[in-house]
């Protein structure tokens, strides 16, 4: 199955792009485009939970624990030099400041008290204004702290999610692993246990050699030793090492093809060229089975039923699939 | 008739777009008539250093007359008083002032097009934002065609710009989206304007075989050909290339090709060759199964146009709204907004060869449809044409007063671009029934 479908003459790209999209909505799950979660996690808690909806007291808590900072009325901590002898009447008032020297001349000096106090004052105001400023950047760091677990609660939720789209993927590939290694074994023990020649009943000569309008070469003498010869009806060869992967390989050359009864010979199966050989193997024999002398694309016959996948474009113009792969693997 | 090309640097061994863009459409014109270009002596577009002697020149048969610059750019004036015009509340003083200090300063070429403006049948000016552009154009106002050259970034916002697009006689613009942004921000409809774009010198016979043998490149790849750079979208591209090459199933390797200013990843299927001549360029071109534009800001792109004139697909950043256009316009290449796009497209180009295939001739025809030299040659007589028809040009808007230029009522230059239309322009055809270039 191709990954999106085109099929006419001229492409529309904004047609495919829409495809390409759809289609990654469709492996994704959630149609949510990087922006967008983006703008989720930059949202507010506020804005984004519903109160009514959502069984969170996080917000309650936060908003409990930290009211609304308004900073403290602070005391008036002024002291200047005439503090002393300040009063709200006019008369008295005057009559301090005439009395000042006096005071200063048979009782005490107030002037250090005045300025002692007047440095109190400042360093009063000064701490008090101190503090105003740690609260009100402790709180400021509070709120970011917040909308920081916020981003992280948004963030986990969103891999909690992503996690268990992945789990699913990974099931659902191990089924369809799991599946291909049944088949597989299906496949083999189909070869191990197929019956030798001489144990069937009776068969007309192979097809193979009937159809073939050429006759196979004999296989050179370095490449066939005599004890490795295919049965030329069809018999099970004796298993050597490395049999098996190479069975493997043709089996993957072959995918996609006509029915296993025809490619293991069985009567009724199409007749298939025995030119090729399959991997190049330096015992690959001209003579063996047909379905595994038709894995060679460059060899195979243009009509034949299981011509095997194409890297290059297709001759009829369509477009090339990939092969027959699992799709979205 | 005698043209003057009035551009910012020049010379064949500056490849900035906009002075190559200038460099060809001077020597293609010298075969209508006779050219002159009128240029600064700098090099470098960071510094504008003097480096070239000031006087004229012969380049590939083109005169050059070259004038100096006035200042260097001072990069931390500039940075400054750019982030005022950008970011912040202004006015028209601290625009001027910006132009300034961006450069290059040349009052000798200003002087020169004021002085000899009646020697030219007509003034091209490339590239509006420099102080050559500005002041030339409002110089030789009835004379001035403009190569805008505009890519979408807060320049355009700038306030001083937008008289300067309505009182010039004719505007080639590179794309539909440019011009949409120019008419939306400056309103000068009534100015004679066409598409063009630029061709390209693209050979006939490239050699993919002799690139692959020459830098032993094997097996299918993408090309990139550019700076490397961030602002090209580069640490993107390297981004997604990598998650794409976790795919078992991809089997394209990546070619970079340009001069590089940003670290390039440490893996066996990413090559840099660095900088190559334009022989090995478009063998490489032609090479490749298709070409990566990450660029963010094109007004066009020249290489995207050089891979279709060679029939290779184009997989654009989709959110260069440049980019995105062409690619529509041409069906001749996906584009991403992100990184699943950018796989799923990427893989869609290398996987199904009928359509890497169509989209190749897609571009292949759409290059020489708009862009082979004959069509931008015609394009350029045409407006020359038009230009000369049509009625004097009305005054030139003179720059305010000493009062008004201190007017802090200027909005920053990014709201004014945020307002303005986004999104290509998908028309296949223009409202007079021609096919968009």
């Amino acid at each position: 199955m191709p990954e999106f479908n085109v099929r006419s003459d001229s492409v529309n790209v904004e047609h495919i792009m829409e495809q390409i999209r759809a289609r990654i909505r469709e492996k994704r799950g959630v149609d949510y485009t990087e922006e967008q979660i983006r703008e989720l996690a930059a949202v507010k808690l506020e804005k984004f939970l519903d109160p009514r909806g959502v069984r969170s007291d996080l917000l309650e808590q936060f908003r409990k624990a930290m009211p609304a900072y308004e900073p403290p009325a602070l005391p008036n901590y002024s002291f200047e030099s005439d503090t002393l002898f300040e009063s709200h009447r006019g008369i008295i008032r005057f009559f301090r400041k005439l009395f000042h020297p006096l005071l200063k001349l048979f009782l005490f000096n107030p002037n250090p008290l005045i300025r002692a106090l007047n440095i109190q004052a400042q360093l009063n105001t000064m701490y008090a204004e101190r503090e105003a400023q740690r609260e009100s950047s402790r709180r400021a760091m509070d709120q970011l702290y917040y909308e920081l677990i916020h981003n992280l609660v948004l963030e986990l939720t969103r891999t909690g999610i992503e996690v268990k789209n992945l789990k699913m993927r990974v099931e659902s590939l191990s089924s369809r692993l799991e599946f291909n290694e049944r088949r597989a074994r299906a496949l083999e023990s189909a070869v191990v246990y197929k019956p030798a020649e001489e144990e069937r009943p009776s068969r007309p000569p192979t097809p193979v050699a009937a159809a073939s309008p050429q006759p196979a070469p004999p296989p050179p003498p370095s490449q066939t030793p005599a004890p490795q010869a295919p049965h030329p009806q069809g018999g099970s060869p004796p298993e050597g090492p490395g049999q098996r992967s190479r069975r493997r390989r043709r089996r993957r050359g072959r995918r996609g093809g006509g029915p296993v009864a025809g490619q293991f010979g069985a009567p009724g199966a199409a007749p298939q060229s025995a030119a090729g050989t399959t991997d190049g193997s330096p015992d690959a024999r001209p003579e063996a089975p047909s379905a595994f002398a038709a894995s060679d694309p460059a060899l195979a016959p243009p009509t034949a039923p299981d011509a095997p996948e194409d890297d290059g474009p297709d001759d009829d113009g369509a477009p090339d699939t990939g092969g027959d792969e699992p799709h979205g693997q | 008739m005698k043209v003057a090309v009035v551009v910012q640097r020049y010379g064949t061994s500056i490849n900035g777009g906009a002075e190559l863009h200038a460099r060809y459409i001077a020597e293609r014109l010298a075969r209508h008539g006779e050219v002159e270009v009128l240029t600064t002596c700098a090099t470098d577009y960071v510094t504008w250093r003097n480096e070239l002697p000031p006087g004229i020149e012969q380049v590939n048969g083109v005169s050059v007359r070259r004038f100096p610059v006035k200042h260097e750019r001072d990069p931390r004036v500039f940075g400054r008083r750019q982030e005022r015009v950008f970011a912040h509340r202004h006015s028209i003083g601290d625009e001027l002032d910006w132009l300034d200090a961006e450069g290059p300063t040349a009052p000798a070429l200003v002087d020169h097009i004021t002085r000899h403006a009646g020697d030219y049948a007509f003034c091209l000016f490339f590239s509006y934002r420099y102080y050559h552009a500005f002041y030339g154009a409002r110089a030789a106002a009835d004379r001035a065609i403009l190569v805008p050259t505009a890519e979408r970034d807060a320049t355009i916002g700038l306030s001083i710009f937008h008289p300067l697009f309505r009182s010039v006689r004719g505007v080639m613009y590179n794309s539909p989206e440019e011009r949409t942004m120019i008419q939306a921000v400056s309103g000068n409809e009534a100015v004679a304007g066409v598409v063009v774009g630029v061709g390209s010198d693209v050979p006939n016979n490239p050699q993919p075989g002799r690139f692959r043998q020459k830098y032993n490149v094997r097996g299918p790849f993408a090309v990139y050909v550019g700076r490397i750079d961030e602002n090209k979208g580069c640490k993107e591209l390297f981004d997604f290339f990598e998650g794409y090459l976790q795919d078992p199933h991809g089997k394209l390797s990546l070619v970079l090709i340009g001069n590089s200013l940003l670290p390039i990843p440490q893996h066996p299927r990413i090559r840099h060759l660095g900088f190559l001549n334009d022989a090995d360029k478009f063998d490489a071109m032609a090479a490749a199964d298709l070409l990566f534009m990450p660029s963010y800001y094109e007004s066009l792109s020249m290489v995207a146009l050089e891979a279709w004139a060679l029939g290779r697909p184009v997989l654009a950043n989709g959110r260069c709204d440049v980019l995105k256009g062409q690619c529509i316009r041409s069906n001749a290449g996906l584009y991403y907004d992100n990184g699943q796009e950018f796989a799923e497209t990427l893989k869609a180009i290398e996987q199904n060869r009928w359509l890497s295939g169509t989209l190749g001739r897609n571009g292949r025809q759409f290059f020489r449809e708009h862009y082979d030299w004959p069509v931008i040659e015609r394009k350029y007589l045409d407006m020359f044409e038009r230009v000369r028809n049509a009625p004097a040009a009305r005054a030139v808007e003179p720059l305010p007063g000493w009062l008004d230029r201190r007017r802090q009522d200027l909005p920053a230059a990014e709201e004014v671009l945020a307002k303005l239309p986004t999104g290509p322009v998908t028309g296949h055809r223009q409202p007079d029934g021609r096919r968009w270039a």
